[in-house]
């Protein structure tokens, strides 16, 4: 296979198992009536879920560059940015305090380093 | 709209990396747009770039895309009940633009209103939202990523993003617990195949969650 259509070819299968995995329950429970547990454990969607895709990104090496400094910037500056949500329930309040900190705490270690 | 500036800041830096790893494959402007339109996945098209670029096999590739957007299927279910008064046609157009940021932006929404249409267009306008920001910031990582210095770490942006719209779902006992399970089981499984991680870690959460739930009514 040509490298173009390989390209190609992973592009659209990717796409529409993706489609399917995001129309799944949406066009299955229009249908049949949702499991009363089922409706239950949707509570925990977001709590889940956000935080297994947040914790990777902030404490493994390898999710980022495999740098202890950054690494430690990271955490640093993941648990500042926590703290901000939790008293300002502020998304964006979130995004500047942490890349404030993350900026803050590389220049420190590599100056320190 | 103002609530859609959170999200809509942490997709940028997320398409911008995605654009400069379809631009390492070597494909055009329009495989980038391709791409980003077709996948509309961060998580799916980087792993999907990484494996090409690795001369993984076709099917490799695409089961892994596949396991990668599993969780997918469950922000699917928890939008299900409040999709169903519409007609099928827009369900099959929001289930288009159902992603991590659309959900978790979105999801809170539901419910606090009586009216079952106007959740609904709210998700329908933040997905297109993030749609339109997506296609511009992969096709300016096309054009411009590797201009961008490494060291600003721009990519932080994505976690810190989801992390402010976590912290305000962690209500009440069992939903921290879910969180708190979760983000263990993240770390403990993650030299699983496939990132394999990400959706056994959510369920892990869930199911600690319920039963967490269970013993508060007790």
């Amino acid at each position: 296979m040509s490298a173009t259509l390989t390209f190609w070819v992973v592009v659209v299968a990717v796409g529409a198992l993706n489609y399917l995995s995001r129309l799944s329950f949406i066009a299955l429970f229009a249908r049949v009536q949702m499991p009363s547990l089922v409706a239950r454990a949707l509570r925990y969607v977001p709590a889940a879920m956000l935080t297994s895709i947040i914790v990777p990104a902030v404490a493994l090496p390898g999710a980022g560059p495999s740098d202890p400094v950054l690494g430690n910037a990271r955490l640093a500056a993941a648990l500042v940015a926590a703290a901000v949500a939790w008293r300002t329930r502020s998304t964006s309040a979130t995004i500047v305090v942490g890349m404030a900190v993350l900026w803050l705490a590389q220049w420190l270690l590599r100056a320190a380093a | 709209m103002r609530d859609m500036s959170p999200p809509l800041i942490g997709l940028l830096p997320f398409g911008l990396v995605c654009g400069v790893a379809a631009q390492a494959l070597g494909v055009s402007a329009w495989g980038v747009l391709g791409m980003s339109a077709i996948i509309f996945s961060g998580a799916a098209q980087i792993v999907a770039a990484q494996l090409i670029a690795a001369h993984a096999p076709v099917a490799v590739i695409v089961l892994t895309c596949f396991v990668v957007g599993l969780r997918l299927m469950m922000y699917s279910a928890a939008m299900a009940p409040h999709l169903k008064p519409l007609s099928a046609r827009w369900r099959h157009l929001l289930a288009y633009v159902l992603t991590d940021q659309a959900f978790a932006a979105t999801i809170r929404r539901f419910g606090t209103s009586g009216d079952p249409y106007a959740g609904a267009s709210y998700f329908l306008g933040t997905g297109v939202l993030l749609w339109t920001t997506w296609q511009a910031s992969n096709l300016a990582g096309y054009w411009l990523g590797n201009v961008l210095p490494a060291a600003w770490s721009l990519d932080f942006v994505v976690p810190l993003c989801f992390l402010g719209l976590l912290v305000p779902a962690l209500e009440d006992r069992p939903t921290r617990a879910a969180a708190l399970a979760a983000g263990v089981a993240v770390i403990a499984l993650d030299p699983l195949p496939m990132r394999l991680s990400l959706i056994c870690a959510g369920l892990i959460g869930i199911a600690t969650g319920l039963a967490m739930e269970g013993r508060g009514k007790r």
